[in-house]
C-alpha cells in the first residue's frame, strides 16, 4: 500500500475538541504525526491581567469544563498563599468533595467517549446514564451542571447541610454499585472492549518519565505519581488517598486507572462528608493582598495542574500563568501512535483525555 | 416489447424490486432504529424518520468536490441501487410472488449482491478524500473475507437442493423455495445447518453492522466512502443500503425459510419474518463494539469459511 497523508482534525466527530494531527501514513499504520494546535485560543492569560483577583476567579473557572474545579481551586490556593490566608478546615473538606465530585464525572466522561469510539454505542449510553448521576448530584448541591464556582479566596461558596449530605451519600449509593458491579467488569471483560484498547498505545514507564506525563496517563504505565499523595492540599493530607496504577501502559490501563479512581473519588467524598468538621465557610473578609508570587498545584482529572502567580499589591494580578497535564501528554502521542492502525488513532488520542481548550486557552 | 418483458420491468421497478424493496427497507431501517434506541433505554426517532431523511437529502444540493472525478463519484449511486432493484426484484415470496426467470439465477443474484459492495469502493476512491481511501481498502478486505463462505453458502444450497430433485445443481431460486415449500424448510434439516450460519454470519458483514461497521466506521473515518457524498448521490446511496438489506434478508428467507401461507397472507409471513431479523440484527448491534479490519477479516477467514466448507461437504455427501 502507497503512504499518504490524513488530516484528523481539527473538527472530527471523535475529537471533543479542535485540534489538528497530520497523520502519516503507511498502509493501514501510522508511521509520523505532526500536531498543529492554536484552534481555540482565546487570549485568557492576557485577560487575567486586565481584571482584578474576583473577576478572575469567574473568568478562570471558564477556561475548560472538564477541569472547572481544579483552575479555580489552583488560582484561590495560589492568593492564598501570597495573602496568608488560613483557609477553614470545613472549606477545605467542602473543597475536596468538589474536586472529587468532578474527577469522577470527568473520567466517566472519557471512558464513555472511549466506548463510543469503539463503537460500542449501548456502552457508551450506559456510562453516560451512570455518569448523570454525578451531574444531579452537581446540579443539586452547586446550581449547576459543569461550572460549579465551588471556590472563593480564602473559602469556598457553597455548603453542605445534613440532608445535603444525605442526598449526596444516597447518590453515591446509587452510582457505586453500577460502577463496581456493572461498568468496571464490563471494561474489564468485554471482548470487544479489550479487543480494540489491549495492547494499543502503548508508552512505557521510561518515556512516561521523559516525556513529563501526567495523571492518569502516567499510572496507566505504572508511574505512581499523584499530586494529592506527593504533595497534598487542602486535607488531602489527612484522608490517605490510594494511587492507582497499571503497568500495561496500554489504552485499556488508562481507562482502568480512570474508572478505579472514580471508586476512590466514591470513597474519598464519603469520607470528606463523614468527617466535615464544624466551622465557617471562609476566612472571612479578603485582607490586602501584598505583592508576592507563589507556585500551587491541583490534581486535575487528567493530572498535575500547575498555577504560578505574581501580583504587585494593586487587586490586578501582574501575571497568572499555568501548566496544564494535557501540554505534556499530547507530545507523548507520537510515542504512542507510531506503529498503531488508523483504527487506532481516535481511542488513542481519547485515551490521554486531552483538553485542548486548558492547553491552549 | 411483450408482455413477458413488461411484467419483468415491473417486477423491478415497483414489485417487489424498486418501490416495494425501497419503502420496506425503509420502515425496516426505522424499526432497526428505534430498537436499537430501546434497547439502550433511549426513546429514538419515529419509525418514519428514515423517510423523512431521505426526503430532506432528496431535496438538497448536490456537492462534487475539486478532488472527485465526478462521472464516477455521481454514476456509482445509480449503478448501486440499480443493481439492488434487480437483484430484489429476482427474491422470490412464497405463495405471493415468482420472479420472471427472465432476470437469471442464483448466479446472476450472487453477482448482484456484490454490486452495492463495489459500488462504495469506487465512491471511495472516486472521491478523493484520503477517509474514502481508507473505506476503500477496508471495504474490500471484508469483501475478500465474506465472499467466500457466501459463496459456499450459496453453493450448497443449490448442490443439496439439486441433490433432493434428482438434478446435479438447482441454481433457480423459485425451484427451491417450492421444494421447501412441499417438503419442510431446510432451516429444520440439520444437513443444512452449517449453510445457514455461514449465511447468518454474512448478513452483518455485508449489512455493516457492528462489529463489522468497519469500512463507514464513523467515529474513525466518517463513513469512509460517504464522507464527501451530499445531497440526492447520498440519498442514492442510502436508498441503496436499505434495498440491499431486504435483498440480504429476503435471500436468506427465500434460501432457508420460506414456507407461508398463499396469498396476500404469504407476503404478510415475508415481511414478519424480515421484521424478526431485523431486530436479530438490532440486538447484535446494540450487544457488541466495533472490530478492527484485520481482526474481522481473520474472523471471516476462521469460522464462517469452516462453516461453509462443512456445509458443502455435507450438501456434496447427500448425493
Amino acid at each position: 500500500m502507497k503512504s499518504f497523508d490524513m488530516p484528523v482534525g481539527p473538527l472530527h466527530v471523535s475529537l471533543e475538541e479542535p485540534m489538528y494531527f497530520r497523520i502519516h501514513v503507511e498502509g493501514e499504520q501510522v508511521a509520523g504525526i505532526e500536531i498543529t494546535a492554536g484552534h481555540v485560543h482565546r487570549g485568557i492569560e492576557y485577560l487575567t491581567a486586565k481584571r482584578n483577583i474576583y473577576q478572575n476567579l469567574a473568568l478562570i473557572e471558564r477556561v475548560c469544563s472538564l477541569c472547572s474545579n481544579s483552575h479555580p481551586q489552583a488560582y484561590c490556593m495560589g492568593l492564598e498563599k501570597i495573602a496568608g490566608i488560613e483557609v477553614p478546615e470545613r472549606a477545605q473538606y467542602l473543597r475536596v468533595i468538589a474536586d472529587e465530585i468532578k474527577r469522577a464525572a470527568s473520567n466517566m466522561f472519557n471512558v464513555a467517549i472511549l466506548a463510543h469510539i469503539v463503537g460500542f454505542e449501548s456502552l457508551f449510553m450506559h456510562v453516560m446514564e451512570a455518569r448523570e448521576i454525578m451531574q444531579d448530584t452537581k446540579e443539586t448541591v452547586f446550581g449547576n451542571r459543569m461550572d460549579l464556582a465551588a471556590n472563593v479566596i480564602g473559602g469556598v461558596k457553597f455548603d453542605i447541610d445534613e440532608a445535603g449530605a444525605a442526598y449526596v451519600i444516597g447518590q453515591l449509593n446509587r452510582l457505586e454499585p453500577i460502577l463496581v458491579k456493572e461498568i468496571i467488569p464490563l471494561y474489564e471483560t468485554n471482548a470487544s472492549i479489550l479487543s480494540r484498547t489491549r495492547g494499543v498505545g502503548v508508552i512505557n514507564r521510561e518515556q512516561c518519565i521523559d516525556y513529563g506525563l501526567m495523571g492518569p496517563v502516567a499510572r496507566g504505565s505504572g508511574y505512581a505519581y499523584d499530586v494529592r499523595t506527593a504533595a497534598p492540599y487542602a486535607v488531602y493530607d489527612r484522608l490517605d488517598v490510594e494511587v492507582i496504577t497499571y503497568p500495561d501502559g496500554d489504552v485499556w490501563s488508562r481507562a482502568m486507572v480512570r474508572l478505579r479512581e472514580v471508586v476512590e473519588a466514591i470513597r474519598l467524598m464519603r469520607l470528606c462528608l463523614r468527617e466535615l468538621p464544624e466551622g465557617p465557610l471562609t476566612a472571612g473578609p479578603l485582607p490586602f493582598i501584598p505583592a508576592g508570587e507563589a507556585i500551587t498545584k491541583v490534581e486535575a482529572p487528567r493530572g498535575e495542574l500547575i498555577y504560578y502567580l505574581k501580583t504587585d499589591g494593586t487587586d490586578i494580578p501582574a501575571r497568572v500563568k499555568w501548566r496544564v497535564p494535557t501540554y505534556m501528554n499530547w507530545d507523548a502521542l507520537e510515542v504512542m501512535m507510531v506503529g498503531d492502525r488508523i483504527s487506532d488513532i481516535p481511542l488513542i488520542v481519547n485515551s490521554i483525555d486531552p483538553c485542548i481548550s486548558c492547553t491552549e486557552r | 416489447m411483450t408482455t413477458e418483458t413488461l411484467w419483468t420491468l415491473a417486477t423491478v421497478l415497483v414489485f417487489p424490486g424498486g418501490l416495494f424493496a425501497l419503502v420496506l427497507g425503509l420502515a425496516l431501517k426505522g424499526v432497526e432504529r428505534r430498537a436499537i434506541a430501546r434497547l439502550q433505554r433511549r426513546i429514538g426517532p419515529p419509525l418514519v424518520q428514515p423517510f423523512y431523511d431521505l426526503l430532506k437529502l432528496m431535496r438538497k444540493r448536490t456537492l462534487i468536490p475539486d478532488t472527485a472525478n465526478a462521472f464516477v463519484f455521481l454514476a456509482v449511486p445509480v449503478a448501486g441501487l440499480a443493481s439492488m432493484a434487480v437483484a430484489a426484484g429476482m427474491i422470490p415470496i412464497a405463495g405471493f410472488f415468482e420472479p420472471s426467470p427472465l432476470l437469471g439465477n442464483l448466479v446472476v443474484l450472487f453477482y448482484l449482491i456484490s454490486i452495492p459492495a463495489v459500488s462504495l469502493m469506487l465512491a471511495g476512491s472516486a472521491s478523493g478524500s484520503p477517509y474514502g481511501a481508507i473505506g476503500f481498502s477496508r471495504e474490500m478486505a471484508i469483501v475478500l473475507a465474506y465472499e467466500g463462505p457466501i459463496l459456499l453458502s450459496l453453493v450448497s444450497v443449490a448442490l443439496y437442493a439439486g441433490a433432493l430433485t434428482g438434478q446435479p445443481v438447482l441454481l433457480n431460486l423459485t425451484e427451491i423455495v417450492r421444494y421447501q415449500q412441499q417438503h419442510g424448510a431446510f432451516l429444520f434439516d440439520p444437513w443444512m445447518w452449517p449453510a445457514l450460519l455461514t449465511y447468518l454470519c454474512f448478513i452483518p458483514a455485508n449489512l455493516g453492522i457492528a462489529p463489522f461497521d468497519i469500512p463507514e466506521a464513523e467515529s474513525e473515518i466518517l463513513e469512509g466512502p460517504l464522507v464527501e457524498y451530499s445531497g440526492p448521490p447520498l440519498g442514492l446511496m442510502k436508498m441503496m443500503s436499505v434495498t440491499k438489506a431486504v435483498v440480504v434478508l429476503g435471500l436468506g428467507i427465500a434460501l432457508f425459510f420460506p414456507n407461508g401461507p398463499a396469498g396476500l397472507a404469504g407476503l404478510l409471513v415475508f415481511i414478519i419474518k424480515c421484521l424478526v431479523l431485523v431486530l436479530a440484527v438490532s440486538l447484535l448491534k446494540a450487544a457488541v463494539g466495533r472490530m478492527r479490519i484485520d481482526q474481522a477479516v481473520l474472523f471471516y477467514l476462521k469460522w464462517p469459511e469452516l462453516l461453509g466448507f462443512a456445509g458443502l461437504a455435507l450438501a456434496i455427501a447427500r448425493f
